[in-house]
């Protein structure tokens, strides 16, 4: 039998070491006992995770290994030593050795009590869910007055009382061999078939079914649909992936989503219930390899991508399309960023498809309206354009006048209206507009990107050509597949089809530079362990910093204020990781001030899907003291910062009527809403008031007077014009609004062809960007619709410029060795 | 009246931290409490010398110098955290501050519980002739779900809690008051206290 003696102290001398070594000498016929010394164990500290170093990895080990254990403790202050409970807390934090394990307590002091105090504390100690040791009961060995227990030799001097620790000993052996039948893996049988049960969403439960043969879980199928919250997402793959990997249950779940994580393992332990098994032998299972790897991984490629969303996947595709190698690193266990969540079309101005459309009302009235602008309040970068643009739209206004006509575009009209969308002034009074080079990149290869992404494997619906929200003009392209998904999937079809790698689960923590030239990554993968990829070329592609609110105060300059617990509809991984990484090799930043609200979101979630959603004609928007406070017309810029003024909530208000012109949602899911308490709902407008703890006195008039302009057609408060339903028939509805982030314009500082520059302008060697990571193009306040056209123009751009520098450089090399 | 509050935790976030500085707030009409915090502070090792290191000593002299000591313990296993053990382990087996010095123990947990058991734990380690606390008996506070517990300014938003944590505080109040003044009118040897050694006591035991 190997049983483990710890010694309770991190003292040099201790009568609890010469207990165990007596024990050790006395009983070694019986037993192999292998002393462990506390003295290099650190304290223990949940925010400095050591669970990895080698010596709580060392006692981790030999506890796993042993058939048993036995604690030798002293007693200070009536209690444990802090260097035992040290180790006790390491061992019960990540790691969990002691779980099941037969321990016996033994303990030396100098007075009479032999350590009776502490051993107590030690098996209340021992009993704690984290340790769970399995702690002999009876058979209390306390050593008395152990200054005088020991002979020269280390030997107890009393008969007596090695006599009785014999037979603590003794009965500790066969404890050891009953406790331990415990830890024999149960054999588990399931009546096979599919199960259905739920796991937690954002927005209630989702139906989840678990598949089980005889002796193995052979799926676990979630279903999502309605579900978009990042974090939820990677619960979702993440949790169902371990267990089927390791037929386990022993699952760590993923930190800011337990509630998830937890929900998705008990559902599964509810299926195997249901299938006639014990799902408790599951959770006593080890954990799946994958889940327990933590050896360190180096990688040599020749490009390495930061970040697997739109940009970082095109850039891939064009890498390999150059004949390159290619890794791209994502932090997320899921890919696809933000692009995966977009609901819109891309921008590409392609006259020849959109002239086959007819014109709609308004259009031409747009038109003249650009041409009406006064050309001295047009920057000179764009005056060039502008005129050229004017003259366009004068031949087509000559060539279509008394009809309809077909659908005009042009890439200038796409550049001058990206310039002008993105002209704002700041709190500051600084003026910024999209720099003129990279808006003509983005609208001239537009185009091109559309028919590249054809190319990569992405089909168009060529039927429709739509208008984002907030894009402007019609020259939408929209896959034929639910957009963001149909992009992330073809490009990761085509990556991973044509010898590219994708590494998950993996933040890049540090840019590798070698004589000046970024050649490389380190990042942190699963479980801690250190990746570290090698590469001739870096391309940053890892989004802005919509969910990192401290950047985002730091950096705000446009918004009177940025609340504390601001929401965004971004992916949660959008930190602004990539900004940092090129700041700490010297990059230049541009127009990080600038940032794009949702004005209409979730105050809990940022979600922009909840609640009731209708059309603007039928909003009414009060604030918290219950009256209006801006016309609801208003654009994003105009609602979210009357929203701020405002102090950031305020409510949706419908009536039976309105409500059934919202177009997200049905009846079940605004029952739910109601009683999770995120939509409510009245009888009368005084209850509503008192709900949303507002004078019903003022939201009454503020009602009464909005009912009142329906009928005139006119707001004289607001100047709201266009009206459509009054609020009169009960039941009354109110969802609670606040703005979210969701577009970050400012960032890295690029050149057309994306080299990341520095604050001389200099090219920073063998580091590139792409997409939202990178500043000066949307300025700001970026296009619906435009941040695609971006991702995947310079996302390609970024891939060649990378792949051809290397091709340079390896050329320049070659001529120097000559 | 000035007090220590002891945050019974290294961890960089810890709701008992938040306690602490939401009690000195909370009662800053009533009582000044500098909160400290143990996170620096070396392990306990059994020095030969038996001589505190620096900042044991400054804690150590703060101690001394106080009206009383509060002490925001987490649980981890059910007892207290090694690190806070580590301090009290430190100050027994050095300058022994603690002793007839008057204790308000708190605790906060992530669970329903409120760090009962380390509370429990706690006591009796204070108990210990050779730190002889004089722990205020009867009332303790504890504070369950405390997560949620705290808004952004760090206000305690149970507002039941508020009431309980206020009637826990004035009694403590009372409890320093009027043990300091038995204290001062009983003769306590202090220097021998602070000489208490348990190989002593083992030999004495023996001998007689």
């Amino acid at each position: 039998m190997k049983l483990i003696g710890i010694v309770g102290t991190n003292a040099q001398e201790s009568y609890n070491r010469m207990l165990l070594q007596f024990m050790q000498k006395h009983f070694k016929h019986k037993a192999e006992i292998e002393i462990l010394e506390l003295t290099d164990v650190p304290m223990f500290n949940e925010s400095d995770d050591q669970s990895n170093s080698d010596i709580i990895q060392h006692f981790n080990n030999k506890i796993i290994e042993a058939d048993g254990v036995i604690i030798a403790t002293p007693e200070h202050n009536h209690s444990i030593p802090s260097a035992l409970k040290s180790i006790l807390e390491w061992l019960s934090f990540n790691l969990h050795p002691f779980d099941g394990k037969p321990v016996m307590i033994v303990g030396a002091s100098y007075d009479v009590q032999g350590s009776s105090r502490a051993q107590l504390h030690l098996r209340q100690i021992l009993d704690a869910p984290g340790v769970n040791a399995t702690v002999m009961p009876g058979y209390e060995f306390l050593l008395g007055q152990a200054h005088h227990a020991f002979d020269e030799q280390g030997n107890i001097k009393s008969e007596r009382t090695i006599d009785f620790l014999e037979s603590c000993f003794w009965r500790f052996l066969r404890f050891t061999q009953v406790a331990n039948l415990l830890n024999v893996p149960e054999e588990i049988t399931y009546e096979p078939g599919q199960y259905c049960v739920t796991a937690p969403g954002h927005n209630g439960d989702l139906p989840m079914v678990v598949t089980l043969s005889m002796d193995r879980i052979e799926s676990i199928d979630i279903d999502t649909e309605g579900e978009s919250e990042g974090i939820a997402d990677v619960v979702f793959k993440r949790i169902p992936s371990q267990i089927l990997e390791g037929q386990t249950l022993n699952v760590d779940i993923l930190s800011g989503a337990s509630v998830t994580s937890n929900g998705v393992i008990d559902g599964v332990a509810k299926a195997i219930k249901m299938a006639g098994a014990n799902p408790d032998v599951l959770r006593k299972r080890p954990k799946a390899p994958s889940a327990v790897d933590t050896s360190d991984a180096q990688y040599t490629t020749d490009v390495v991508v930061v970040g697997a969303g739109g940009a970082g996947l095109s850039a891939a595709a064009s890498i390999l399309q150059e004949g390159k190698k290619v890794i791209v690193v994502e932090k997320f266990p899921a890919i696809g960023g933000n692009t995966v969540r977009t609901g819109g079309p891309m921008n590409a101005a392609n006259p020849q498809w959109q002239n086959t459309f007819d014109a709609i009302a308004g259009e031409s009235h747009t038109l003249q309206e650009i041409s009406a602008i006064d050309e001295s309040t047009i920057d000179s970068e764009y005056l060039d354009d502008f005129k050229e643009l004017k003259q366009q739209i004068t031949n087509y206004l000559a060539e279509n006048t008394g009809k309809t006509g077909y659908l005009f575009d042009s890439a200038l009209l796409h550049r001058i209206q990206t310039y002008l969308g993105g002209k704002r002034t700041d709190q500051s009074g600084n003026i910024i507009y999209g720099q003129y080079d990279l808006v003509k990149i983005l609208t001239d290869e537009a185009l091109e990107s559309v028919k590249w992404l054809e190319d990569v494997g992405v089909e168009f619906d060529k039927h429709d050509v739509t208008m984002p929200v907030g894009a402007l003009w019609r020259r939408g392209h929209k896959p034929l597949k639910s957009e963001g998904y149909a992009y992330v999937s073809a490009l990761q079809k085509y990556v991973e089809d044509h010898g590219g790698v994708i590494i998950t689960d993996t933040a890049v923590k540090e840019l590798i530079v070698e004589d000046g030239h970024v050649s490389g990554v380190i990042g942190t993968g699963l479980n801690g362990k250190k990746i570290t990829v090698k590469a001739n070329a870096v391309i940053l592609a890892s989004g802005g910093f919509g969910a990192n609110t401290k950047m985002l105060k730091e950096y705000n300059t446009y918004w009177t204020e940025i609340d504390d617990d601001i929401k965004t509809s971004n992916s949660p991984a959008i930190t602004g990781d990539g900004i940092i990484l090129g700041q700490s090799v010297g990059a230049d930043l541009v127009g990080m001030g600038f940032s794009q609200m949702m004005p209409v979101s979730d105050p809990d979630t940022g979600a922009l899907f909840s609640g009731l959603q209708v059309p603007p004609q039928n909003f009414i928007m009060v604030n918290k003291q219950g009256k209006r406070f801006v016309n609801e017309y208003g654009s994003r810029d105009k609602l979210t910062q009357a929203a701020i003024d405002n102090g950031g909530l305020f409510y949706l208000i419908a009536d039976e009527q309105i409500k059934k012109t919202a177009y997200n949602t049905s009846q079940e899911k605004i029952d739910k809403q109601i009683a999770a308490g995120t939509l409510f709902c009245a009888n009368t407008l005084e209850e509503l008031a008192e709900k949303l703890a507002m004078d019903p006195t003022v939201f009454k008039q503020t009602i009464a007077d909005y009912n009142t302009y329906v009928d005139a057609g006119h707001d004289p408060e607001f100047g709201k014009d266009v009206f459509d339903l009054k609020v009169e028939i009960p039941p009354f509805y109110a969802t609670p609004r606040k703005p979210a982030v969701h577009h970050t314009m400012g960032g890295l500082r690029i050149d057309t062809q994306t080299h990341v520059l520095d604050s001389k302008g200099q090219k920073i060697s063998g580091l590139y960007a792409a997409g939202e990571v990178a500043g000066g193009i949307h300025a700001g306040n970026r296009l619906g619709g435009n941040s695609l056209t971006d991702i995947f123009t310079f996302g390609r751009i970024a891939g060649k410029t990378a792949s051809h520098d290397i091709n340079l450089r390896k050329d320049s090399n070659h001529g120097s060795n000559k | 009246m000035k007090f220590v509050g002891i945050v019974g935790t290294n961890s960089d976030s810890s709701t008992n931290r938040k306690l602490l500085h939401y009690m000195r707030e909370h009662f800053a009409d009533k009582a000044e409490i500098e909160v400290c915090e143990i996170k620096s502070l070396p392990a306990f090792n059994e020095p030969k010398d038996k001589t505190p290191p620096p900042a044991v000593k400054a804690l150590s002299d703060k101690i001394e110098s106080a009206d009383g000591i509060i002490i925001a313990t987490p649980e981890y296993d059910h007892s207290i955290t090694a690190a806070l053990k580590s301090v009290i382990e430190w100050l027994s087996y050095t300058t022994r501050p603690l002793i007839n010095k008057c204790v308000m123990i708190v605790g906060a947990s992530h669970g329903m519980l409120g760090s009962s058991r380390a509370q429990a734990h706690l006591r009796q380690i204070l108990d210990a002739p050779e730190l002889k606390a004089r722990i205020m008996p009867s009332s303790e506070f504890l504070l369950g779900k405390s997560l949620q517990a705290f808004d952004e300014k760090g206000n305690l938003v149970y507002l039941d809690k508020v009431k309980e944590l206020e009637e826990c505080f004035d009694e403590f109040l009372l409890f320093v008051k009027l043990t300091n003044q038995l204290l001062a009118t009983e003769k306590f040897n202090t220097e021998q206290n602070k000489k208490f050694s348990w190989l002593k006591t083992a030999e004495e035991g023996a001998l007689s």
